[in-house]
């Protein structure tokens, strides 16, 4: 187990390093940078420029600013944004707390949803909840994400504006994004507005991992011991829940876990949608005047994360399931 | 005329079939399917529109026009789809839109597909510290999520077809060299390829007659779905402003525009969010019916 750890540690660490070299290369590579972007129609003198290229460290060579990067990292530092002069530990913390929200929810209602629709799509074959989770996972794979989003607004949002009264009052989910949060995720007030938006996100991998569900747990309900539970008189209800859910799970976790790493990505993809200004909107603001740090920046937290995240499913396998021997299997 | 010796003569009705080659087979079996046949129609419709559009709607699709008497609904003088919020007609823009969405995801799905494979099959076929290599990049390149390799590649070579076509093929080829080092690998250690090297096939041989055959039906799905996965990769691109740009008519960029508009101009939205998902799920519907069709396993099930 430990030198199976080690050895998963320094790969992920190997990939770490990988990932964030390939984008710093990709962001230093290019011509011009944020001082020339940022000045408007009539040109900054050189000499000004040079020093506002000194002051953020623009004028470095390359490996100094390479060195400069991982030191930072190091300590948790992301460096400054040309653009606001602020440093981007401060411009991402903003956004970013509306984004993570926005994947706390849409995670919530992509897990739970794919766990009701996959169980009883298995326990009632071919039934109409099962139909519509096949519908829902072809259209999941041909519909964007901010399309979906757009639609949920017009079903739940102009329709009931526009006809008033009964419809307005209780189907209209359209509105503020909370200002105020308790725990930093439950919305203090207005909570109906974070119905819609966690909906459009989930729902993007709810009906895989629904389909995932179903299919490993009609698999273990072909199984000769469950064949067995039922003969020896137990309920179909107490079979279903207690041994063909629960073995089914162990695939479905594996993905549900990568699936919950996804989930960020796809709140960045729907907070435009939704008129939120998360970390996507600000590192796509960053992207136009060619701002490299807060891109930088926000790939290093999500790489990290993912990296983390993908460790920590590896290891939750063997907890799982203690037939995967660690190190055996999952070496390769 | 020879006469075939029959084992089971009690049996005989049983054993006649047609005999069909594997991809006789898989034509027959595509072509029953009816999603996948209503797939096909819907994607020809969209291509034929690609193609022969612009040459039926000749003119300026770009700059605003001042048309102040012209309702902004569907159904108006200027055409069927009406006009837009700057007064252009949008069945003139999503025309060009289909084009660009059709000829940018298939050149992104072939080019992807076929770098992919060089390097998942050299992985899959040599191993070693090739292996390694080619396996360790491809997971740095997985790590990096692509809507963030989109705005880096945005920073850099500014908004362009060239822009989006390159980073949508620098992050698409990473699924296809995943698929076929992984087929790769597993073909390699069947029994018959053992056989053709002890019979003294060369590399090149073994490589072309024996792995790429067999490790072709799932790289043809994944070419389906990684059409539709670019064109929903553009569309949101565009959408969050780092892929086309006004007043480029990509579809993305139409939907990026009616998001502050669809309560007073509907159609705006519905136009060309229905084009879009018309385009991917037609897509997607081909790409269920190849997988079906390509799996072994179902020979000869109807």
């Amino acid at each position: 187990m430990g030198s199976y750890l080690l050895k998963r540690v320094a790969l992920m660490a190997v990939t770490i390093w990988g990932a964030l070299t390939i984008m710093f290369v990709l962001l230093v590579a290019m011509p011009g940078d944020a001082v020339e972007a940022k000045q408007g129609e009539k040109a900054v003198a050189a000499g000004i420029q040079q020093n506002i290229r000194r002051k953020y460290g623009l004028d470095d060579p390359v490996p100094v600013q390479y060195v400069k990067y991982w030191k930072n990292l190091a300590s948790g530092e992301l460096g400054y944004s040309v653009q606001n002069d602020k440093s981007v530990n401060e411009m991402l913390g903003e956004t970013a707390k509306t984004s993570l929200r926005l994947a706390f929810w849409g995670g919530l209602v992509q897990l739970l949803g794919s766990l009701g629709l996959g169980f009883l799509s298995a326990a009632r074959r071919n039934s109409v909840i099962d139909k519509v989770s096949t519908v829902l996972s072809v259209t999941a794979q041909a519909i964007p994400v901010f399309v979906t989003g757009l639609l949920l607004q017009v079903v739940f949002g102009v329709i009931p504006s526009n006809a008033g009264g009964f419809l307005n009052k209780h189907l209209n989910f359209v509105g503020f994004w909370p200002s105020e949060w308790r725990f930093g995720v439950i919305p203090k007030e207005n909570w109906k507005v974070v119905i819609l938006p966690a909906v459009a996100v989930g729902i993007v991998q709810m009906a895989y991992l629904a389909r995932l569900l179903r299919s490993s747990m009609l698999e273990v309900m072909r199984a000769d011991y469950l064949r067995t539970a039922r003969a020896k008189g137990l309920s179909m209800r107490r079979v279903l829940v207690k041994h063909a859910l629960r073995n089914a799970l162990i695939p479905w976790v594996t993905a549900a876990s990568l699936a919950v790493v996804e989930t960020f990505g796809i709140a960045v993809q729907t907070e435009t949608t939704f008129g939120l200004f998360g970390v996507g909107s600000q590192v796509a603001e960053s992207a136009l005047i060619q701002d490299t740090n807060p891109i930088l920046g926000l790939t290093s937290i999500v790489v990290l994360a993912t990296a983390v995240t993908l460790l920590f499913v590896d290891l939750l396998y063997s907890v799982l399931d203690p037939r995967i021997r660690v190190g055996s299997k999952l070496a390769d | 005329m020879a006469v075939v010796m029959n084992p089971f003569p009690d049996a005989d009705e049983l054993i006649e079939r047609e005999q069909l080659s594997y991809w006789q087979d898989v034509r027959k079996r595509f072509f029953r399917n009816k999603i996948a046949v209503i797939g096909l129609v819907m994607l020809a419709m969209m291509v034929l529109v690609a193609i022969f559009g612009p040459w039926l709607t000749p003119g300026d699709y770009k700059s605003a026009r001042n048309i102040p008497d012209l309702p902004r609904r569907m159904f108006n003088e200027a055409g069927i789809f009406g006009t837009d919020q700057l007064g252009r007609n949008l069945w003139h823009r999503c025309v060009r839109g289909i084009g660009i969405s059709l000829r940018l995801a298939v050149s992104v799905a072939l080019i992807s597909t076929v770098v992919g494979m060089v390097f998942g099959g050299l992985a899959g076929y040599l191993g070693g510290w090739v292996d390694s290599v080619i396996s360790r990049f491809i997971e740095m390149l997985y790590a990096i999520p692509y809507v963030l390799i989109g705005i880096a590649a945005i920073a850099i070579f500014g908004s362009s077809f060239w822009t989006v076509m390159f980073t949508l093929i620098f992050t698409g080829w990473v699924n296809t060299a995943r698929l076929f080092r992984a087929s790769v690998l597993q073909i390699r250690s069947n029994d018959y390829i053992e056989s053709a090297r002890a019979t003294g096939a060369t590399t090149k041989r073994i490589l072309l007659s024996h792995v790429l055959p067999n490790a072709l039906p799932p790289i043809i799905v994944s070419i389906a779905f990684s059409i539709s996965g670019a064109i929903l990769a553009e569309s949101i691109y565009s959408f969050l402003g780092i892929g086309f740009i006004e007043p480029t008519p990509a579809l993305g960029v139409m939907i990026r525009d009616a998001r502050t508009q669809f309560q007073p101009y509907p159609h705006l939205l519905w136009v060309p969010a229905s084009i879009l998902i018309w385009l991917t799920l037609s897509i997607v519907f081909i790409g269920d019916g190849l997988r079906d069709a390509l799996d072994p396993k179902m020979r000869g099930v109807d």
